[in-house]
């Protein structure tokens, strides 16, 4: 992988934000922790390339301060349990193994033993991280169809890497995440997630696979003309619309229609997986699942819910 | 200032010049009454080669003029060429103008931040990108670049449409001719064809024939582009059409069917309006209208 210049900077905002989620869509109300702005990855359909100004990899390192805003906000009276995460605007893992920054909080979680930390990768290299693994580490991977990832994910490690990490690391005694996001359309996808979703079958213990997202792509309007642009046509197969918050997504029958595929599709590798969906509408749910959720709320006490079945009283 | 007989220029040479898609009209009008006023500039070649004033010597040739007025010069051709740019840039140049004018400081060797510069004075942007899309609009052939200059095309449209192969660009002009195209109108037609062109490798005559009006155009390319959407949109008009709303209410349906619900909204004067009003709803949702559309923004009809 080709490095690009990294530069560590002084942070000028809040490193530790609610995720903003998005209007009249359900979000799961994780919070995000920002050390890093900007991705090596380049994925074609990757939303920073509309949201950040720059090329550039700017790392915001200030272990104290972000442990005492840690504390601040894990400390404070809440009825949920608390969610962070590093994938926001960067990959958790992908420059860890160079710049190691996800040592103290991986450390900082495991003494605090009070909410949990979840790193979202495309990268499938974790192993300096393995001697201080702990339960409160959620170590997680996006899973997409090789075919996909040859064609959108160019810098990514392949599906086959990702998913033995994710056993390595349920090995070394982490729940794993999996994040179907972003789901694309394309001719023959139904064939190759049903191949992928039968990989994650063979491949991983589904009762330490703590929870597993689904989410269709959607990018902002900015990005529509660059993916026109640079034909891409694995990005552009779907019918897309303009969503209530003015992001393109696919139109509803076929967001419907792919969600309960893929949620069958998972079901059948064990009925007990706790499967969500990633912005979607409160209608959405209800046609998928049959769950009426008010509001993000509601989706947040099924993780609570979730997270103290898989816990028990450690949380 | 010499009187320069117009056997002794060159009539044919182009080299300098930039005008495009203005009439000459009036000009040889001005000049059949109070003939040419202002000279034109010829570079100190055998024969002249014409520098300014290419449209005033195409005008005394019409008119059959002996001679003309005219400044000779003799400088390097990148003088001259500088010289034929600033004689009009009062004026302002149109796009195709300015892209003859960067194509030629192109190939006479001007470095890239004198390009650049000039862009700027052309109010264009001095980006590579922008010079890039410029320079392949001069290179069009008449035909394309008459299609750009009828339509007005913004810079956004002329790059969608560079996009396209020789083959789909004879396609498209030939399909849009006549059609009376706005700037919009002509974003969302790119947009959709590139969709489809991305999709299926090449736009074939199929998917853009000849139209007879900007309504027929986009209703078949969003069939093709959008074939749910297009359908669901053709339900809800049935559905419209059979109920045959009664006036002073509008049953407002999101345009992408991803609202669950729809927006009822009334126009009332009065109680015994809204009486009539709340009865004529009510007699739709008992006939089925209401729930039929209601269906439609549930993603569960195609």
């Amino acid at each position: 992988m080709t490095l690009q210049k990294v530069q560590f900077v002084e942070n000028t905002t809040d490193i530790i934000r609610q995720c903003p989620g998005t209007k009249h869509h359900i979000c799961c109300g994780y919070q995000t922790i920002d050390l890093i702005e900007g991705c090596v990855l380049s994925c074609s359909y990757c939303i920073l390339k509309a949201y950040l100004k720059s090329d550039a990899i700017k790392v915001s390192y200030d272990p104290e301060a972000t442990t005492r805003e840690l504390d601040r906000r894990i400390d404070a009276p809440t009825e949920h349990v608390l969610r962070f995460g590093t994938g926001e605007l960067s990959d958790s893992l992908a420059l860890d193994r160079r710049l190691k920054l996800n040592h103290f909080l991986v450390d900082y979680f495991g003494e605090k033993k009070k909410a949990i930390l979840e790193l979202k990768s495309k990268w499938a290299d974790f192993r300096h991280l393995i001697p201080r693994l702990n339960p409160y580490t959620v170590i997680s991977f996006s899973v997409s169809p090789q075919r996909f990832i040859d064609s959108e994910e160019k810098r990514t490690s392949p599906i086959r890497k990702r998913l033995k990490a994710a056993r390595l690391a349920q090995d070394n005694g982490c729940f794993v995440g999996l994040h179907f996001d972003p789901v694309v359309i394309y001719d023959g996808f139904e064939r190759d997630y049903r191949y992928l979703i039968e990989d994650i079958g063979r491949m991983l213990d589904p009762e330490k696979i703590i929870w597993i997202s689904l989410g269709l792509l959607r990018f902002p309007a900015a990005l529509h003309g660059q993916l026109i642009e640079n034909k891409r046509k694995y990005l552009l197969t779907g019918e897309f619309i303009r969503g209530e918050d003015g992001k393109f997504r696919y139109i509803k029958p076929e967001r419907i229609r792919i969600y309960k595929l893929l949620y069958k599709l998972l079901k059948k590798i064990d009925s007990r997986l706790f499967i969500y969906l990633c912005m979607e509408r409160a209608d959405i749910w209800k046609e998928v699942f049959g769950i009426t959720l008010e509001d993000n709320e509601g989706l947040i006490r099924l993780f609570d819910k979730r997270i103290k079945n898989l816990y028990g009283g450690m949380l | 200032m010499t009187q320069v007989p117009l056997s002794r220029i060159d009539l044919t040479d182009e080299s300098f010049k930039l005008s495009y898609g203005r009439d000459n009209g009036r000009l040889r009008s001005s000049i059949r009454a109070a003939g040419i006023i202002e000279p034109v500039v010829l570079l100190d070649r055998k024969p002249y080669i014409p520098v300014v004033g290419l449209r005033r010597l195409d005008c005394a040739r019409s008119l059959r003029m002996r001679s003309i007025p005219a400044i000779i010069v003799d400088v390097p051709e990148k003088e001259a060429l500088l010289r034929a740019i600033h004689a009009n840039i009062e004026r302002g140049y149109n796009t195709i103008e300015k892209a003859n004018i960067l194509a030629k400081t192109n190939n006479l060797g001007f470095s890239r931040t004198d390009i650049l510069a000039f862009m700027t004075e052309l109010d264009l942007d001095p980006h590579e990108k922008v010079l890039d899309i410029f320079l392949a609009l001069a290179g069009l052939a008449p035909l394309y670049k008459d299609f750009i200059f009828r339509n007005s095309m913004s810079l956004r449209n002329i790059g969608s449409f560079l996009r396209f192969d020789t083959g789909e660009r004879k396609r498209i002009v030939r399909s849009l001719a006549g059609l009376h195209l706005t700037e919009s109108i002509v974003r969302e037609t790119f947009e959709m064809l590139q969709i489809i062109k991305i999709r299926k490798g090449k736009l074939t005559g199929k998917d853009i024939p000849a139209f007879p009006n900007t309504e027929t155009l986009r209703a078949h390319l969003k069939k093709r582009t959008y074939p749910i959407l297009t359908s669901l949109t053709r339900k809800l008009k049935a559905i419209r059409d059979k109920m045959a709303t009664p006036p002073g209410i509008d049953i407002r349906v999101d345009p992408f069917f991803e609202k669950e619900y729809i927006d009822l909204v009334l126009r009332i004067k009065d109680n015994d309006d809204i009486r009539t009003a709340l009865a004529k709803i009510s007699g739709l949702a008992d006939a089925g209208y209401l729930g039929s559309i209601l269906d439609l923004t549930k993603g569960t009809i195609r």
